[in-house]
């Protein structure tokens, strides 16, 4: 068995430590917010927080993450508030949407560690992030939107 | 084969540098016989691997590293940043595990993954083999390494890694023992620098 | 909006008040052009082939069925948007509901050809009324005032001298007990309060939460979960397998052969069935099978394009339409233009890679999935096992993107026959390779492209393209031309240039082939907008003024204005480039200008892109532009950076590391604008597409005197 804590709860899994932390949230957890795109780490469909860093739970071991902080999409914020949750519903970003939970679990990282992107800090915070839709234009108006929120707020999350 | 030495700047490091560097032990000074046509040859040797994909890729002349042999930009783009381990969300230990991944096409692992820093960037590509030479041996171009610690510098695990690239890589152009062996061999016959051209 | 999707405890509120809430349907008689609107309440399903969008509760809780698939452009929000409109409810107040496959009641479900609001908006409007005049009716009977007195306005009805209200649930069963009435008045295009408007997409805050069910979020009890090795060359049967170091693999169960339809063929793959996808995926590696494709042509990429550009210099073809005798102007006096374009494969590749979940049950089969085309499903499935179609139940999920792929059959067949096999609920991924690696793709189609050019005017044009017909998959006549050979060429062309043709040089190969975002108007558009481009430089005549001279129709000459307007086209400066193309598919036209310039080291740069879109009747204009922009960069993807390609019957590409994606940072700033008229509606999924590829060829030649007529290209090494 392995410990996993996500969202700040603790979850006891039966999983193979060399089973990719993907598979494990989502089979086994049942959380489903994080994605499969590639396998890979080529598209960013998969991308959670561990220990605060955006690593690619498709090629990261379940064993990496024991004793960690997980946060996935689920946890980015408590009623879907976080600055970027709301700029990405004031921007429309979203298309088919199946890319946006490793895009926003990006770019929470990308404003935490510099909350006044320009815009190539954007293109190198989120170049790892695919999206078949198109929605770039509008992630990059969302993420100074967030920008725009956040500081409103005082920083405060 | 006519070896024309470099002799500027290198002799002069090989000799007063050594002796004035504190942390160098008498014993390492003691193995140096300099030999400069038996030092350039070690050299072609060291510079044939440096240069070749696995060595140069996270030695890259702009601030993102390459990928694949035949050391194209890397695919997303991730950025060197101050400590050479990544900016943002595009950290190399985002996808870079302890380990290699398996399979084709997977990030290769290593628990340090890193590029040089943004204030020492250890350039490889482009370089000419008297160039790279030079800035080897300078502590300022090499990440203050003595020459004791460029000596062992071969047996770094990001370096030993060149030698377990993952699946589908090729390897550097000789095995890890030849090359520590024609690295010894440069430094100990006094890190000589080939000839400009 | 307080739900998303059936939950099951929704789903049995609703459905369980069928008898009382007002359930409006469309009769469909078969040949009839508009949907007879009749009240469905009640009515035993059995009795009377009849659907119904819209159910209001007693409490008035209103629910929307949404019937098309949500593949992120837009109908979640767009259908809801007319209903609430003419319902008159508050859309952050009503539930909406993915429906599930039936065409009895849905009419066509198919969420293909950009066909969702310009297929139903009619009905949907109609529909809607009709609900809100029998709830007005009712409350004007119950205060014994003239209806004209009476209206509706956020799920109530007011009384407009007392100030006194009914919500919709306090008449809805009166209101359902009324014979639906004949006529309506429909709002006009001034009086609308929420269609035309950009409102916030109702799934928005699902796609930021993570609560957005895709088809492998789907889970059930006791479901398990299988990957399968099928065929890499696309085609033929497995000969052997060898299982035992697949079911070593922890959590793997059982492994064995599966068929499964594709279109009118099959293919065989080796099933592996495990406790969790990871395990089912590595069982999948540890697979070794024998296949037999023999029979089948082991097709390289070079010798399709070898074979069509020498098919096109020999052969006439198919015509699919022919006026007046280019052939004769060609020969005779003056400049003449013959030049072969070539356009690649391509993979669908979205994001979700293909999946279903099947609980075959005996008697029935229960069918979850991101799925185009649920009534298409059913009907397969249904003949297919032999079940009537009722037993077939077909939901669609949330799909992360669709582009054409998830209109097919073959995923859900393929999970069907897999649940059959092990007697439980089984999801089926397809890993990213699988899903690059299986098709259907686009077609890769050569065209010859000719042209007469007599006193700086067009005299004719005579086009041939060579490539897969989509058509022949799906049991089309292999006697006649591709219907789509002129798709995306605009028809007032026909009516300036008098002597055109149109022909189809027929190509097989053994690689299923199929629609794929905006279909062959995708290619087309790059060969005829580009070729344009040639005879206008031919005729001496600025490309845009070429257009607008041989484009006589009114909204291609609005159109061509805008264009003209917001691109700056007639101010451009040395050292840009301007490319323009126009394109009409799905019953929509798209204008498209782009900029070029050269970078400090003299790389081609997109400077920007203007689009403009005339699609008439809309509804909301965010999700146009949205659905514009997103069609630009799927385009710049397939124009500049990905080509699926054949080596000895094996697809070349596997994953985003060799079919690469656009990134954030390749995105050139993308300019939408929407034309204003209330002409009938048209698409808005795909027709933002075609006109990208040619304008920017078009916009590169401006700069370079370079012209391309081969994609994809590099652009950093033009």
């Amino acid at each position: 068995m392995i410990n996993l804590n996500i969202n700040q709860k603790s979850y006891e899994v039966d999983a193979d430590p060399d089973m990719p932390l993907l598979w494990a949230i989502r089979d086994l957890v049942g959380l489903t917010g994080t994605k499969y795109g590639c396998g890979v780490a080529q598209c960013g469909a998969c991308v959670v927080h561990l220990n605060g860093e955006a690593v690619r739970s498709c090629v990261t071991k379940v064993s990496r993450a024991e004793g960690k902080k997980i946060v996935t999409i689920e946890g980015l914020s408590k009623n879907n508030d976080h600055p970027l949750q709301l700029a990405w519903n004031e921007v429309n970003v979203p298309q088919c949407g199946y890319c946006h939970s490793g895009q926003l679990m990006s770019a929470a990282v990308l404003l935490r560690e510099n909350p006044n992107p320009t815009d190539e800090d954007i293109d190198s915070a989120m170049s790892g992030n695919i999206c078949r839709c198109g929605t770039y234009p509008r992630i990059r108006k969302a993420i100074h939107l967030a920008a725009e929120l956040h500081k409103k707020e005082g920083g405060t999350k | 084969m006519a070896v024309i030495l470099s002799m500027i700047g290198i002799m002069a490091f090989g000799l007063s540098t050594l002796n004035n560097r504190p942390n160098v032990t008498g014993e390492t000074i003691q193995k140096i016989k300099k030999d400069s046509i038996a030092s350039v040859r070690a050299f072609e040797q060291v510079y044939q691997v440096l240069m070749s994909p696995r060595c140069m890729n996270c030695h890259p002349s702009g601030d993102i590293p390459l990928q694949g042999d035949d050391s194209h930009l890397h695919e997303m783009h991730p950025k060197r940043g101050q400590d050479g381990k990544g900016v943002f969300a595009m950290k190399c230990a985002n996808c870079h595990q302890p380990n290699n991944t398996p399979g084709l096409h997977t990030p290769p692992g290593n628990p340090d993954w890193h590029l040089p820093p943004a204030d020492m960037k250890m350039v490889f590509q482009g370089k000419t083999a008297h160039e790279l030479a030079k800035q080897l041996v300078n502590p300022k171009q090499n990440g203050n390494k003595s020459m004791k610690q460029l000596l062992e510098h071969a047996d770094d695990g990001l370096v030993l890694s060149g030698w377990n690239s993952g699946e589908g890589r090729s390897q550097p152009p000789m095995s890890h023992a030849a090359f520590k062996k024609a690295w010894e061999t440069w430094i100990n016959t006094g890190a000589y620098a080939p000839k400009s051209k | 909006m307080s739900t998303n999707q059936v939950s099951r405890r929704d789903f049995l509120r609703v459905s369980g008040l069928a008898g009382t809430a007002l359930c409006l349907g469309f009769y469909f008689p078969s040949s009839a052009k508009e949907a007879e609107i009749v009240n469905t309440s009640g009515v035993p399903k059995s009795e009377v082939e009849l659907n119904a969008w819209i159910h209001i509760d007693t409490d008035g809780k209103v629910t929307i069925f949404n019937h098309r698939a949500e593949m992120g452009q837009g109908s979640f929000q767009s259908v809801p948007q007319i209903i609430a409109e003419e319902l008159e409810v508050d859309l952050k107040e009503v539930n909406i509901i993915l429906a599930q496959g039936n065409r009895e009641k849905y009419g066509s479900q198919i969420t293909g050809g950009s066909s969702t609001i310009r297929g139903s908006y009619k009905n949907l409007l109609k529909l809607s009324a009709t609900a809100r005049i029998m709830l007005i009716t009712i409350a004007a009977k119950k205060w014994n005032v003239p209806i004209t007195a009476c209206y509706a306005e956020s799920g109530h009805v007011l009384h407009k001298a007392s100030g006194k209200k009914f919500h919709y649930g306090e008449l809805v069963v009166d209101a359902s007990k009324l014979e639906a009435p004949k006529e309506v008045v429909l709002k006009k295009i001034s009086e609308y309060k929420l269609i035309r408007k950009p409102l916030h997409r109702q799934d928005t805050p699902l796609k930021t939460n993570g609560t957005a069910i895709f088809g492998l979020d789907k889970k059930l009890p006791g479901m398990l979960y299988a990957t399968v090795e099928r065929n890499p060359r696309l085609r033929g049967i497995v000969k052997s397998f060898d299982a035992s170091a697949a079911l070593k693999i922890p959590g793997v169960t059982k492994v064995f052969k599966v068929r499964m339809g594709v279109f009118n063929t099959f293919r065989e793959g080796v099933a592996v069935v495990a406790n969790s996808t990871w395990a089912a995926m590595q069982g999948k590696k540890a697979l070794k099978v024998e296949w037999d494709d023999s029979g089948f042509e082991h097709i390289n990429t070079t010798e399709i394009y070898r074979r069509q550009q020498e098919d096109l210099q020999t052969k006439e073809g198919l015509y699919l339409k022919k006026q007046g005798n280019p052939d004769d102007i060609l020969r005779q006096e003056g400049k003449t233009i013959d030049v072969v374009y070539q356009t690649p494969y391509q993979s669908h590749s979205c994001m979700e890679p293909v999946n279903c979940v099947a609980h075959y049950q005996g008697d029935k089969v229960e069918i979850w999935g991101p799925i185009q085309a649920p009534e298409w499903v059913q009907d397969y499935i249904s003949g297919q096992l032999g079940l009537p179609k009722e037993k077939v139940i077909v939901n669609m999920t949330f799909l992360g993107g669709g582009f054409g792929r998830k209109a097919f059959m073959d995923y859900p067949h393929e999970a069907t026959m897999i649940s059959k096999e092990i007697g439980a609920p089984v999801q089926v991924v397809w890993t990213r390779e699988d899903d690059a690696t299986q098709g259907p793709y686009r077609p890769g189609i050569s065209y010859r492209c000719q042209g007469a050019i007599h006193n700086g005017e067009v005299t004719a044009l005579k086009f041939r393209m060579s490539g897969q017909n989509n058509d022949h998959w799906r049991g089309g006549k292999t006697d006649q031309a591709n219907r789509s050979t002129s798709e995306g060429f605009l028809k007032p062309y026909f009516d300036s240039i008098k002597n055109i043709s149109f022909a189809e040089v027929q190509f097989e190969t053994p690689v299923p082939t199929m629609w794929w975002r905006s279909v062959y108007a995708s290619t087309n558009g790059f060969a005829y907008e580009s070729f344009l481009d040639e005879v206008a430089l031919a005729a001496g005549k600025d490309p845009l003024d070429l257009r607008r001279q041989y484009l006589q129709d009114e909204r291609c000459q609005r159109l061509i204005d805008k264009m003209e307007e917001v691109s700056g086209w007639k101010k451009r400066k040395k050292n840009e480039g301007f490319g323009a193309a126009i394109t009409e598919c799905f019953s929509s036209t798209v204008g498209q200008i782009v900029k070029v310039s050269k970078d400090a080291s003299g790389k081609i740069k997109i400077d920007q892109v203007w689009a403009v879109m005339d699609c008439g009747w809309y509804v909301n204009p965010d999700i146009i532009r949205a659905q514009v922009e997103g069609s630009i960069i799927m385009a710049l993807g397939a124009a500049t950076i990905h080509e699926i390609t054949f080596k000895d019957g094996l697809v070349e590409q596997r994953n985003f590391y060799d079919y690469k994606m656009p990134r954030i940072t390749d995105i050139p700033p993308i300019e939408v604008h929407i034309m204003e008229n209330d002409a009938d509606a048209g698409g808005v999924g795909e027709p933002g597409l075609p006109a990208f590829a040619p304008a920017l060829t078009n916009a590169i030649f401006d700069l370079t005197g370079k012209r391309i007529r081969k994609l994809p290209f590099d652009l950093s090494a033009v």
